[in-house]
């Protein structure tokens, strides 16, 4: 084939809003899967600061109590649903072609639908807030029998049902996708047990959608059937069970916290490495213990059903106890990495290192409330939610500022300052701590989640109000990465293919890649080809 | 061959929780839950058996070289189809039809089977 025929083959990107709209390029997808989740982010925060104003202090009337139940049933669900897992698809939609080194997804196309459909289904879930009786109010759980009920939860918690199935779908449509493109489509050279860190983990939370979406899908058509179609699964007067929304939901909802975590597990395992000079301790480990993790997850749903009295707890508790030996191995890894390493502490080591601390203390209390006679005492109370915070919030969050800072210069040809880096840093690690620390107290004093106002009584108001001032120091966090995005853009300093000396094969391309990721590719001889390439005497030295 | 092995060990221990569970707590609904899932990976897992009898990726050889996967030109990736787009909107018509109004949910069902043979069209 003639250059000239050649040419006429390859394709052409527009860069106009059509070329945006009708994109099958997995690094556009992934980076508009990556905006709009910032976007659904932003709103999700917005509603959190409104939660955190009520109840700065006792018999707030900021809101009132269902505006307050619509709150925080759209700021869960926001950020479960369309921020945080959805950040890591998009992320992974980005660099797992790159990683591998590939041109694109197996399936641009279902890519591109998947993406729209986790678009529409985020916007068809905020629309309940126009109509007449609000957004959905039954919390981002929507416990039967509950939101079974018409009176109260209208057409807002249908349009929840429908929005939350149509992202399920996406979601369960994605992973597909990652599986077969890195089952498929890795360059030559590039066996399984040489791809980085990060897509092995995108891998495993692939198989755990696989395992756990379905499930939630089941369990809303049931809803729906029930709320719609006379149906009766969850009503126990007909034969029904309010527990069987349990079961289904948290069949789903524990894996979807793996889902949540390992991507960033695998966003961790990328970037200490490249900051610690060193490469990874126990490449193999990491890689078996996620997979542990995700087959451990699919047993624990019930320790969610503790205090029901109708679940093996035992059972729970004990497969619970097990996924932090895992999670500990990964631990044990990263300080492994670091330790007797050359560390700097660029922006995104130093939101590594405050993942690394957050996370172990939102790991310490799972393990405390996976233990029966503990969370007897913390169900449902603020100790619960500091617990979930820590880990969705201070490990999740943290490494999703971690990818935007590491991975921007990929994204985009263009680093984010480091000063204003460092400052959003400060600013959400110490708002972070002063939000959600004190809540462990608010819950041991009895405080329960999910209520509007509470009793001026011992330190809650305190405590309250220390929250609250943190959650207005983790705003200022953010808009000072919004200024940091503002002030680099404007300046424009374009970097090299690898401005951080990094070690996988996304950093041998330009940055931003071209249309089809490659022009060549160096030999790939182990997990780190780029560093191979550019150091070949250590290369020669390291034992394979 | 680890995508193989990983399905089949994920089917094996879908299948050994999936009776530990019975054993121990005799509770219906979760080990439906887990005998499912252990059904769902053992398909899977037979699927690839099949399939990977075919497979000749140069992605598994320890000293493959880009050349190796070199072959005829027979095309690129399109990077841009408006079906998607529109597909996801047809969908989402589907849902909002059902809480809203069945004439949408009508329209969303054509709209998706109409463009559903675009893109069996398109890809033969």
């Amino acid at each position: 084939m003639s250059a000239a025929e050649r040419g006429a083959l390859e394709p052409v990107q527009r860069n106009d809003l059509l070329g945006w709209l009708t994109t099958t390029d997995h690094k556009r997808i992934g980076i508009l899967y990556l905006t709009t989740s910032l976007g659904y982010f932003l709103v999700a925060g917005a509603l959190a600061i409104v939660i955190r104003t009520q109840l700065a202090r006792p018999d707030n009337t900021v809101v009132g109590a269902h505006a307050f139940a619509q709150l925080f049933t759209l700021h869960g669900t926001a950020m479960i649903f369309l921020f945080v897992a959805p950040f890591a698809l998009g992320l992974a939609n980005f660099l797992i072609p790159l990683q591998i080194g590939a041109p694109d997804m197996a399936f641009p196309r279902l890519n591109a639908t998947s993406y729209w459909l986790f678009l529409f289904g985020g916007l068809v879930i905020f629309a309940g807030a126009a109509s007449s009786e609000g957004a959905a109010a039954t919390g981002w759980t929507a416990y039967a029998p509950l939101s079974v009920l018409k009176e109260g939860t209208g057409l807002g918690q249908d349009l929840w049902i429908v929005g939350v199935f149509l992202v399920s779908v996406a979601t369960i449509l994605t992973s597909i996708n990652f599986v077969t493109t890195v089952f498929i489509y890795r360059a030559p050279g590039m066996t399984m047990w040489r791809i980085p860190v990060f897509t092995w983990e995108m891998v495993a939370t692939s198989l755990l959608i696989f395992m756990a979406f379905p499930a939630l899908a089941a369990d809303l058509l049931l809803l729906f059937v029930d709320r719609n179609l006379g149906g009766h699964a969850f009503d126990p007067n007909a034969g029904g069970s309010a527990l069987l929304w349990q079961h289904l939901f948290w069949f789903f909802g524990h894996p979807e916290v793996y889902v949540m975590i390992l991507p960033y597990f695998g966003v961790i395992s990328e970037i200490i490495p490249v900051f610690s000079r060193k490469p990874i301790f126990g490449y193999s480990g990491l890689v078996l213990s996620a997979f542990a993790i995700a087959g451990l997850s699919m047993g624990v749903w019930a320790h969610h059903m503790f205090t029901t009295g109708a679940v093996n707890n035992p059972f729970f508790s004990f497969v619970s106890f097990l996924i932090a030996v895992p999670t500990g191995v990964k631990f044990f890894n990263w300080i492994a990495t670091m330790w007797r390493g050359s560390i700097s502490f660029a922006t995104p080591m130093l939101f590594s290192i405050g993942f690394l601390l957050n996370f172990l203390l939102g790991g310490v209390t799972g393990v405390m409330v996976a233990s029966p006679p503990i969370d007897f005492q913390a169900q449902d109370s603020y100790f619960v939610v500091a617990h979930m915070h820590y880990v969705l919030g201070g490990g999740s969050l943290f490494a999703i500022f971690a990818a935007l800072f590491f991975w921007w210069p990929k994204m985009f040809g263009v680093k984010l300052g480091e000063g204003l880096g460092k400052l959003c840093f400060w600013l959400l690690f110490v708002g972070f701590n002063v939000t959600f620390f004190p809540m462990h107290f608010m819950g041991l004093d009895g405080m329960p989640r999910r209520v509007f106002t509470y009793a001026n009584l011992g330190q809650l108001p305190l405590l309250n109000l220390i929250a609250t001032a943190g959650s207005y120091v983790m705003l200022a966090g953010v808009i000072a990465f919004a200024a940091n995005v503002i002030v680099s853009t404007r300046k424009r300093e374009p970097v090299g293919p690898d401005p951080w000396g990094a070690n996988s094969l996304e950093w041998w391309t330009s940055s931003p890649p071209p249309e089809h990721n490659f022009h060549s590719l160096p030999p790939i001889r182990s997990e780190r080809p780029v560093f191979d390439a550019k150091h070949p005497d250590v290369a020669a030295r390291t034992p394979r | 061959m680890t995508g193989l092995r990983l399905f089949i060990s994920s089917a094996v221990f879908a299948v050994a929780i999936a009776t530990a569970y019975w054993s121990i707590a005799h509770e219906i609904v979760g080990t439906f839950l887990l005998a499912f899932m252990a059904f769902a990976l053992t398909f899977v897992a037979g699927y690839m058996i099949v399939a990977e009898r075919e497979a000749d990726l140069a992605g598994d050889l320890t000293d493959a070289r880009v050349a190796d996967a070199a072959g005829e030109l027979v095309g690129t990736y399109s990077t841009r189809s408006p079906l998607p787009l529109w597909t996801a909107l047809a969908i989402t018509c589907v849902g909002l039809g059902l809480v809203v109004s069945p004439a949408v949910a009508a329209l969303g069902v054509i709209a998706v089977l109409v463009l559903g043979a675009f893109f069996i069209v398109q890809s033969r």
